[in-house]
């Protein structure tokens, strides 16, 4: 654990710093519009460091185009599905989060989750 | 290989795609298509568990072409078939208990859009308990928030949206920090299916290399699913989402989604890490310390709630903070009682919600406490099923939360230093659970006009409500099931477990 | 044979509930239609009496089915298994034989004077639903064989009697009922955590005279096990009304019907002792905590309870709140007998247990045909009533003088064997200290309950006959104003009454106390075959 095995794997360092900065801002921006800002920088740091475990230096994209060559020649493809597959997760997520703060809106007119609650309370519902 | 040994996957695909088939029928015939599938699914769990316990094995069932380190499974045992069973009893209870408040509460034109959700949400049940791949597990996460989301915003007014809003969030939080923990597995071991996982977690454990980071992914999934499922201090979306959204969600949202995380985190405990290694890293012990506070804190939370449908909705957090709490002990027999208590607590929470929403039918609506006076004259179906769903959180015996709380006693004793902190929290929660339900049950059958209340004069026999009555009786019935033969369930969830891992 | 076991317990139960569910019914039509309707009035008296005569046939059949399961020779029956090792089992031995017998006499016989009261009280068919369902929750503890289904029934017999201390409705009588639970609970719970270390460390939770701990594997965990005792000791004696958790009685009674407070006292807080019994002499085994700091504890804390139970009702004005607080006093007493873990104080407790049963049941009976008949819940206001219900007064001199423990009644015997129980034993100074304070809380009894007859029949003042007139109008605003009347029928009592206030009780209500002021003087005249049969007891699990 030292100062070089950080920046000998920054890229892994810089997905945590911004794992870190879209957690934080999910959990305390009372912003719904930032929240779900913040959900996705979130779930693109996960892709980052997913990208990376199955990025090999020098090898080439698992896309067979003239004939499958050694196993040499690819990255691993199994991150690169994961990755896409939480991709389509997140779209949808982030969907469904902007179709409620559009509900959210039209009823309440603001984006802040803590105004509304407290325009919920007075209605007293 | 034999036609049963299909049945767990045609089971998540049959719930999967009665979804998309609810979308385009009108909302009658959807409700219809629901139920029927839910029964079927629920005959060819029964199937499946009755093949599992005649093989008493487990059997893996290989998806697609590709073999094991590759290839996608479903890995079925005893605990996972009898989890699906029971699962699908307690949904069917469900949905046809908050029928009529489905009815009244939702617009016509969006009926059947909440049977699409149910359809999603079972699917993603069966697969979160059948699965044996961890990313898939995790897009079924996915899938059973969206579902449940869904399930509270059904029902539009401000309350269930703001509540739908702030579940969204807690569970997205909980879903990165899974997905963050299950790359960091990846990364450590190569692998996405558990049963390789554990091997190469076996490995890494003997040879002492990346501890900490092991401990990290450990972290991360515990806590990530912990969020899920609500255990304290995550809790805070609790009381909105269960004591606003349509009566069915909130019975199914208390009694079955939390319990598809938590098994969730057994399949990680048993199958993915190891239970010893789960063991010996600390996370059981800050798993225990917020079971522990989750259980007193949930109760007093409960007390100091005077809307009905809020004060079970607390009673929720102190009842996962009970499961948690077995899962802190660290012992098999802690995760036998946990286990207990998922059934226990499915079988009681949502008898509670519907019995307490017949109860405030009979209170102009009223969720306050003091409207409910007499209610239990009033409704008396539903009287009687809130006493013994009381009965049975409070402890007593005869019903199921007897048996969980002596099997988490019996537990704690076995371990090391936490048999003293675990049955103080047990008996202060009890009395805690006590006070709360007990004056609720008082309350509802203290006479009105003797205590120089005015309330709502409208009656409800068990002649107009055929089948809440008949819901409640099976409900009541299944508890008294759980807690009077609880022998031959606890034999078969401990079978299931040795065979789980 | 054993399935015998179970119909004196079913049968009052399934009965019970039966009436409950017809009750919701009938209580219903009458709250919504008012009932001040003459014709409703006349079907409902008819209905009274069918409710009567089911109830009185439910209740003779099931007692007497009841006694002669319990004497008709040793018996067991395993019902079903809770769980792996802890079957729901019944089992017949001579304390479950004992208690069963004095708890079916006293509630047959309180059942009958509870037709006459409860037509004060109003909702009589809930009333005598759970009176039935607590009489067969009973007889299943006594004929409890371990100490699981013996737990199971306590708290079954808590959750059915609470309905009866909330029978009123009132906002006083829901807080009682809450503090009644909340104590009864409490306790439980300490009970519970002790059965749960005595499964750990007996052989088996069958109860066995003497007591089954394996003291091999006992060895090293002494001190827990003593603590679990102790938890025990002091959750059980909840219901026995032993300090610390001893509030619940004063609190819970005056608001009860007198019946249910009767039943209460006398009976209920009865179960407390057995389950006592159950765990120090039939599980853990007296020799076990002889000499260690759990019986110097528990002996503290009966003597404690005596005296403080005694002083407290010293103090007290409100009738049923005195007799609440002696009580508390006198089953201390038999907790007392028991601690002193030596035969002669252990034949005096139980034999205690029986006389103390029948002596405050006649007692609280008395109560309560002074509110129903009276509209009198204040000790003052019972001035000169012994002019106008001579006989009623009668009773209660008598059981008063028992419970005092003047010869040739009752309760000389049982305290005569329990001072000399405490002398024999050697346990220290406490020896000498138990019978001291045992005779001083003897002085105190006679301190708070003569002055009541002495008054009753020699009033101070000449102008009795005005007096009570008086005292029947200034009642309505005393019933209101004092605390035990939050209860709203002595209220109504009071303002029906005032002009027959002097009238004599009805016989209704006047035998059963007679009946059992009769019990508590002729057990004291001969007592011998009693004695025998406790004595039979005390030997074998000392």
């Amino acid at each position: 654990m030292n100062i070089s095995n950080l920046i000998n794997n920054y890229e892994e360092a810089v997905a945590m710093l911004l794992f870190v900065i879209g957690f934080s801002n999910l959990l305390l921006q009372p912003n719904l519009i930032k929240k779900i800002i913040g959900m996705n920088i979130m779930d693109t740091a996960i892709y980052l460091f997913l990208a990376l475990k199955g990025y090999i230096e020098g090898h080439k994209a698992p896309i067979v185009v003239d004939g499958v060559q050694s196993v040499d020649a690819y990255v691993n493809p199994i991150p690169s599905g994961l990755v896409l597959t939480g991709i389509v997760v997140s779209v949808s997520v982030s969907a469904l989060m902007l179709s409620l703060t559009i509900r959210l809106y039209r009823r309440y007119h603001t984006l802040n989750l803590d105004e509304i609650s407290t325009q919920l309370k007075k209605e007293g519902l | 290989m034999e036609l049963v040994q299909n049945f767990p996957f045609l089971t998540i695909i049959l719930a999967l795609f009665s979804g998309p088939l609810c979308s385009i029928l009108k909302s009658k015939a959807a409700k219809w298509v629901n139920t029927i599938v839910i029964a079927l699914i629920l005959v060819m769990s029964v199937a499946v568990l009755i093949f599992t316990i005649q093989t008493g094995e487990a059997y893996v069932y290989q998806m697609g072409h590709f073999s094991a380190p590759w290839g996608n499974e479903i890995r079925v045992g005893i605990l996972e078939a009898f989890m699906a069973v029971f699962f699908c009893v307690v949904m069917l209870l469900c949905m046809l208990g908050g029928r009529r408040e489905l009815a009244e509460e939702v617009e016509e034109t969006k009926q059947n859009l909440y049977y699409v959700m149910v359809g999603l949400l079972l699917s993603s049940l069966l697969a979160l308990i059948y699965t044996n791949d961890l990313f898939t597990a995790y897009v079924f996460v996915e899938i059973n928030t969206i579902s449940a989301c869904g399930l509270i915003m059904i029902r539009q007014n401000g309350r269930a949206i703001e509540a739908a809003t702030r579940y969204m969030i807690m569970s997205l939080l909980g879903s990165g920090l899974l997905l963050m923990g299950i790359c960091y597995l990846y990364d450590l071991t190569g692998h996405l299916l558990m049963s390789n996982i554990k091997e190469q977690v076996a490995l890494l454990q003997q040879s002492g290399e990346y501890h900490i980071p092991l401990l990290i992914a450990i972290t991360l999934m515990s806590v990530g699913l912990a969020i899920k499922s609500a255990l304290f201090p995550f809790h805070s979306w609790v009381p909105d989402a269960y004591g606003y959204s349509t009566l069915s969600s909130a019975a199914i949202l208390s009694s079955l989604v939390s319990k598809g995380y938590i098994f969730l985190v057994i399949k990680i405990f048993y199958r993915v890490i190891g239970f010893d290694v789960i063991r010996e890293s600390k996370v059981i012990n800050v798993l225990f310390v917020f079971g522990v506070l989750g259980m007193i804190f949930g109760s007093v939370n409960a007390i100091r709630e005077s809307n009905i449908r809020r004060m079970i909705a607390w009673s929720s957090v102190a009842q996962i903070g009970y499961i948690y709490m077995g899962f802190g002990l660290g012992t098999t027999a802690g995760m036998i009682a946990s286990l207990f208590h998922i059934l226990s607590h499915a079988a009681t929470k949502s008898m509670l919600f519907i019995s307490a929403s017949g109860l405030t039918d009979v209170s102009s609506h009223d969720t306050d406490f003091f409207g409910l006076t007499g209610s239990g004259y009033r409704n008396k179906i539903a009287g009687v099923a809130f006493t013994a769903g009381s009965l049975s959180m409070v402890g007593i015996p005869l019903f199921s939360g007897f048996i969980s709380k002596v099997l988490f006693a019996s537990a704690a004793y076995d371990t090391s230093g936490k048999l003293i902190p675990a049955m103080i929290a047990l008996a202060l929660s009890t009395l805690l659970n006590a006070i709360y339900f007990m004056k609720t049950v008082i309350r509802i059958y203290t006479p009105p006009h003797r205590a120089g209340i005015e309330t709502d004069t409208r009656t409800i026999t068990v002649r107009e409500q055929p089948q809440k009555t008949v819901v409640l009786v099976l409900f009541i019935a299944l508890n008294l099931v759980l807690g009077l033969g609880s022998q031959p369930i606890v034999n078969l969830l401990t079978k299931g477990l040795e065979m789980f891992g | 044979m054993g399935i015998w076991i179970l119909i004196p317990i079913f049968l009052p139960v399934v009965a019970g509930v039966l009436l409950l569910l017809s009750s919701a019914k009938a209580d219903h039509s009458s709250d919504s239609e008012g009932a001040a309707v003459p014709e409703k009035t006349a079907k409902s008296a008819e209905g009274l009496v069918r409710l009567h005569c089911i109830t009185a046939v439910v209740l003779v059949v099931s007692a007497v089915l009841a006694l002669l399961a319990a004497w008709s020779g040793d018996n067991s029956y395993t019902w079903f298994e809770l769980m792996e090792g802890i079957p729901i089992y019944f089992q017949i031995d001579d304390v479950g034989r004992l208690f069963v017998t004095v708890f079916s006499i006293a509630w047959v016989l309180v059942c009958f004077y509870s037709f006459t009261y409860m037509k004060h009280e109003g909702k009589e068919q809930r009333f005598f639903g759970f009176y039935l369902i607590v009489y067969g929750v009973l007889v299943a503890l006594c004929f409890s064989g371990n100490l699981v289904t013996l737990y199971l029934f306590y708290e079954l017999m808590t959750l059915t009697s609470m309905p009866m201390v909330l029978h009123s409705g009132t906002r006083e009588s829901i807080m009682a009922a809450l503090k009644y639970l909340f104590y009864s609970m409490c306790g439980a719970y300490l009970g519970l955590f002790a059965i749960f270390f005595l499964y750990r460390y007996c052989d088996t939770l069958t109860f066995t005279a003497g007591g089954t701990l394996n003291l091999a594997l006992a060895e090293g965990h002494t001190g827990i096990l003593l603590a679990a005792v102790m938890a025990a000791l002091i959750g059980f004696g909840a219901k026995a009304g032993m300090f610390p958790l001893h509030a619940w009685l004063p609190t819970a009674h005056p608001v009860a019907p007198a019946p249910a407070s009767a039943v209460l006292s006398g009976i209920i807080a009865k179960a407390g002792v057995l389950a006592i019994i159950r765990v120090v002499f039939y599980t853990v085994g007296a020799d076990f905590i002889r000499g260690t700091w759990v019986q110097t504890a528990w002996m503290s804390l009966a003597l404690l309870t005596v005296f403080m139970g005694s002083m407290l009702a010293f103090r007290e004005k409100v009738f049923k709140k005195r007799l609440a607080y002696s009580t508390v006093s006198q089953v201390s007493y038999i907790l007392f007998g028991l601690s002193v873990l030596s035969p002669t104080a252990m034949e005096g407790a139980l034999l205690h247990v029986v006389f103390h049963a029948f002596i405050k049941c006649a007692l609280f009976l008395t109560a309560g045909i002074f509110i129903c008949c009276a509209g009198l819940s204040n000790v003052d206001q019972l001035e000169g009533i012994g002019k106008k219900m001579p006989k009623t007064l009668w009773c209660f001199t008598f059981a008063s003088l028992a419970l005092i423990g003047i010869p040739p009644t009752s309760g000389f015997i049982s305290k005569w064997y329990l001072a000399q129980g405490a002398l024999e034993a050697e346990v220290g100074a406490y020896s000498w200290a138990g019978p001291a304070v045992l005779l001083l809380s003897a002085l105190l009894t006679a301190g708070y309950l003569l002055p009541i007859v002495t008054n009753g029949f020699f009033p101070k003042k000449k102008e009795q006959g005005e007096n009570v007139q008086k005292e029947g109008a200034s009642a309505h605003g005393a019933a209101i104003t004092a605390h035990a009347a939050g209860n709203a029928s002595a209220a109504q009592a009071a303002d029906g009454s005032s002009a027959a206030a002097a009238a004599e009780a009805p016989l209704g209500m006047l035998i059963p106390l007679a009946v059992f002021a009769a019990l508590a003087v002729l057990l004291g005249v001969f007592p011998n075959p009693l004695i025998r049969f406790v004595s039979k007891i005390a030997a074998a699990v000392l």
